[in-house]
C-alpha cells in the first residue's frame, strides 16, 4: 500500500490514542513513564504467550478448537497479569504517598489515580495495536495491497486497523474500570474487565468463518462502546460522590 | 471542580520529569537512525559490501560462511575493536594526566568537524540521490559548511543556546550510529555486547581507564572535556528554601584521537550540589575508508556560585534527615524532584543504543519496537541505580543486554505467533 494509505491506517488504529496522549499523558511526565512501562509489560506477556504456544504454530489449520484454546489461555494469562499489575500499583502508590509526605505535598488525588490507570491501560492498548497491527504494516509498503479471503470486502490492513481501534479502546478503559473496582472492592467492576476481554477475544474467532467479519466486527464495536459508557458512568459516579474530598 | 481555591498541585505534576527529559532525545536519535536506515538501506540489503574499518579488520563477513565461522569472525573483530578502544582510552587518561586539556579540546572540535562535514555530507548526498532533490553543488557546499561550523561552535562554546547544542549532539550521535550500522550483522551484535562488557569493566573495575579518569578529574576538581548530552535542568518552583537555584554543570572534556577508530562510552551521572562525580565519555568514531577518526565528546561546565549552592545543600540535608531508612524513598529523591542538577548522558550511549535499534530495523519493525522498549527500560533501571549508588555508572550494559535479549526473543518467538494470529484476524 502507499505511504498515504499506510499513514491513514496507522492513524485509524492509533489516532484516538495519539490525541489522548497529547492531551492528557504528555502533560505529566510520570504518566509517560507509566505508559512506557505498561507497554513493556504487555510486550513481555505477549512474548511469554508466544513461547507457550510455540508448538501450536506448526499446525496451520483453519479449525476452531486450537485457536479458541489460544485465545482462552492468552486472555486468562493477561488478566492474571492485570491482577499482578494492580499489586505493583498499590505498592507504588504507597511509595508515592510517602514521598509526597516528605516533600509536604498532598497525597494523590482520585483523578491522579485514575490518570495513572488510564496511562497503564493505554500502554496495554498501544502494545496491542503496535505488535498486532502496526508491525505488519511496514513490510507491506509498495505498489500492491493484501486481501484476506475470509473477509474480502476491504483490504486486510483496513479491517485489521478497525479491529485494532476497538481493542485499543477496550484495553485502555477497562484498565480504569478494573483499578477502580479493585480499589473500591466493587465486584461488578472487578469482573467487568476480564469478561469484556474474553468476549472480545472470542468475537474475533468469528473472523475465521468466511464473511464472519461482517458480524464479528460490529459486535466488537458494541463491546467497545459498552466499555466506554460503563467507564464514563463509573468515573462520573466516583467523582460526584467524592466531590467534597479529593482523595 | 472548585475554582475558588485552586487545587494544590500533587507530585504527579512534576515527578519523573528528569527522566523524560533524557528519554526524549534518546528516542529522537533512535527514530532518526531508524528512518535513515529504512530509507537508505531498504532497497539494497548488501551485507557483504561493507566498509573497511578497524572493526572489520580481522574478518570480513560474507553471507556464504557458516554460522560458526561468522561467530568466530565477529568475535575476532570485536576483540580487535575493544583492544583499540582500551588503548586509546588509556592514552586519553595519560593526556589528561599530563594536563594537555587544550589539545584534547581542539581535537574534539576537529573531530566534530569531521563527523558533521564528511559523514553528514555523505549521508546528505545519499539522501539527495534517493529523493532526487534539485540542488546544485555550490549551494550544497555552502549550506554544509555553515552547518558544520555552527555545529563545531555549538559543542565548543559554552554560551550557545542549549537547544542548538542538544540538537547538534543528537545529530552527531545519529551520524556516527548510522555508520556503525554499515558493519556486517554478526559483527555488529557481538561488538555491541563486547562494548557493553568493556563499559562495565572500564567504569567499575579499580584499574579501569574510565574510573581512573573520573578519579583524576575529581582529585583535581577539574572537568573532563567530553561530548555529553545534558538535559535541561529542572527549576523547582516550590519549596526550596534558597529559592529556585539553577545549577548547571557540564563537562568540558576533550579527547585526542589517533588515526584509528575509537570506542565511545559514556556514563550517566546526575549532578549533585557540590559533590558531583564526573562522568566520562569516550568517543569513538568509525573510520570511513580513509580511516579518519571521529572524536565525539564534549561537555560544558558552568561553575556554580558557591553562595547559591549553599541553600541547595541545606535543602538537601534537610530532606535527607527527614527521610526514613526506606531505600525506595531515597531512590525517588535522587531521580525526580529534589535534585536540581541535570542528568547527563554521554554521546556514546546515544550512539550504541541507536546502533542496536538501527540493526533491529534492518530485520523488521517489530524488533524495532521491542528493542526500543527494552532500551528505555534499561535506561530507566540505570537511572534508578544511579540514584541509589550516586557514583558514575556505565549506561551501556543493562540497556544493551536487554535490547539484545528482546531482539532475539522477538525475532525467534513473538513474530511467528503474532503474525499467524493477526493474519487470521484473531486478536486478543
Amino acid at each position: 500500500m502507499t505511504v498515504a494509505a499506510g499513514t491513514g491506517y496507522v492513524l485509524l488504529a492509533l489516532g484516538p490514542s495519539l490525541s489522548l496522549f497529547i492531551a492528557v499523558i504528555s502533560q505529566k511526565p510520570f504518566l509517560v513513564l507509566t505508559l512506557l512501562s505498561s507497554t513493556l509489560l504487555w510486550l513481555m506477556s505477549l512474548i511469554a504467550l508466544s513461547e507457550i504456544w510455540r508448538a501450536f504454530l506448526s499446525f496451520k489449520t483453519g479449525l476452531l478448537c486450537p485457536y479458541a484454546l489460544v485465545i482462552l489461555t492468552s486472555v486468562a494469562f493477561q488478566e492474571a497479569l492485570r491482577l499482578f499489575l494492580w499489586r505493583l500499583y498499590k505498592r507504588m502508590e504507597q511509595i508515592l504517598d510517602a514521598f509526597a509526605d516528605r516533600v509536604s505535598k498532598p497525597h494523590l488525588f482520585i483523578t491522579d489515580r485514575m490518570q495513572i490507570a488510564l496511562a497503564g491501560g493505554m500502554g496495554h492498548g498501544v502494545a496491542h495495536a503496535v505488535f498486532f497491527y502496526v508491525s505488519l504494516l511496514t513490510p507491506a509498503f509498495g505498489p500492491a495491497t493484501y486481501y484476506v479471503e475470509k473477509c474480502p470486502q476491504m483490504p486486510f490492513f483496513l479491517v485489521s486497523a478497525i479491529v485494532a481501534l476497538a481493542f485499543v479502546t477496550i484495553h485502555t478503559f477497562s484498565m480504569v474500570i478494573a483499578f477502580s473496582g479493585y480499589s473500591e472492592g466493587n465486584r461488578m467492576d472487578q469482573y467487568f474487565a476480564p469478561a469484556v476481554h474474553f468476549t472480545a477475544g472470542m468475537l474475533t474467532l468469528t473472523n475465521l468463518a468466511s464473511r464472519g467479519c461482517v458480524i464479528g466486527i460490529p459486535l466488537l464495536y458494541g463491546i467497545a462502546i459498552i466499555t466506554l459508557g460503563y467507564c464514563g458512568k463509573m468515573v462520573w459516579k466516583r467523582l460526584t460522590e467524592n466531590r467534597g474530598t479529593l482523595h | 471542580m472548585d475554582h475558588q481555591n485552586p487545587r494544590p498541585r500533587t507530585i504527579l505534576e512534576t515527578l519523573g520529569e528528569e527522566i523524560v527529559r533524557i528519554i526524549t532525545p534518546v528516542s529522537i536519535c533512535m527514530l532518526l537512525v531508524v528512518i535513515l536506515v529504512s530509507i537508505l538501506r531498504g532497497d539494497s540489503s548488501s551485507e557483504g559490501s561493507s566498509i573497511t574499518t578497524m572493526a572489520t579488520m580481522a574478518y570480513t563477513e560474507s553471507s556464504s560462511d557458516s554460522m560458526w565461522d561468522k561467530l568466530k569472525g565477529a568475535l575476532l573483530n570485536s576483540l580487535v575493536f575493544v583492544a583499540v578502544v582500551t588503548v586509546v582510552t588509556f592514552l586519553l587518561v595519560l593526556l589528561f594526566y599530563l594536563r594537555c586539556i587544550n589539545f584534547l579540546k581542539y581535537y574534539m572540535g576537529f573531530s566534530t568537524f569531521l563527523v558533521l562535514g564528511f559523514m553528514g555530507g555523505e549521508i546528505s548526498l545519499l539522501l539527495i540521490q534517493v529523493f532526487s532533490v534539485p540542488v546544485d553543488c555550490i549551494t550544497f557546499a555552502i549550506v554544509l559548511f555553515n552547518f558544520t561550523v555552527v555545529g563545531v561552535l555549538a559543542v565548543f562554546l559554552s554560551k550557545m543556546a542549549i537547544f542548538i547544542t542538544q540538537s547538534y549532539l543528537v545529530v552527531i550521535g545519529m551520524l556516527v550510529a548510522y555508520w556503525f550500522t554499515l558493519l556486517p550483522e554478526w559483527t555488529t551484535w557481538v561488538l555491541l555486547v563486547a562494548m557493553a562488557l568493556y563499559d562495565l569493566a572500564a567504569v567499575l573495575l579499580p584499574g579501569g581507564p574510565l574510573r581512573l579518569l573520573v578519579e583524576l578529574a575529581m582529585s583535581r576538581d577539574e572537568d573532563i572535556p567530553a561530548l555529553v548530552y545534558e538535559a535541561r535542568p529542572i527549576i523547582s518552583n516550590d519549596a526550596a528554601p534558597g529559592g529556585g537555584v539553577i545549577q548547571r554543570r557540564v563537562w568540558r572534556e576533550g579527547r585526542g584521537d589517533l588515526d584509528e577508530n575509537r570506542g565511545l562510552r559514556s556514563n550517566t551521572r546526575s549532578d549533585i550540589a557540590s559533590d558531583s562525580t564526573p562522568g566520562t565519555d569516550l568517543s569513538v568514531g568509525i573510520g570511513e575508508s580513509r580511516r579518519t577518526i571521529v572524536d565525539a565528546e564534549e561537555g560544558r561546565v558552568f561553575r556554580t556560585d558557591s553562595e547559591l549552592a549553599a541553600p541547595l545543600i541545606q535543602h538537601r540535608i534537610n530532606v535527607r534527615m527527614n527521610s526514613s531508612e526506606d531505600g525506595d524513598n531515597l531512590a525517588l529523591e535522587g531521580i525526580g524532584l529534589a535534585s536540581s542538577g541535570a542528568i547527563k548522558l554521554g554521546l556514546g550511549d546515544f550512539i550504541f543504543y541507536s546502533v542496536l535499534v538501527g540493526r533491529a530495523a534492518m530485520y523488521d519493525f517489530m524488533t524495532v519496537y521491542a528493542c526500543y522498549l527494552a532500551i528505555i527500560a534499561g535506561l530507566g533501571i540505570t537511572l534508578v541505580l544511579l540514584a541509589v549508588y550516586r557514583k558514575a555508572l556505565p549506561a551501556l550494559p543493562v540497556s544493551i543486554m536487554l535490547g539484545v535479549l528482546f531482539y532475539l526473543l522477538t525475532r525467534l518467538l513473538l513474530e511467528v505467533f503474532v503474525v499467524q494470529c493477526s493474519m487470521n484476524l484473531l486478536m486478543f
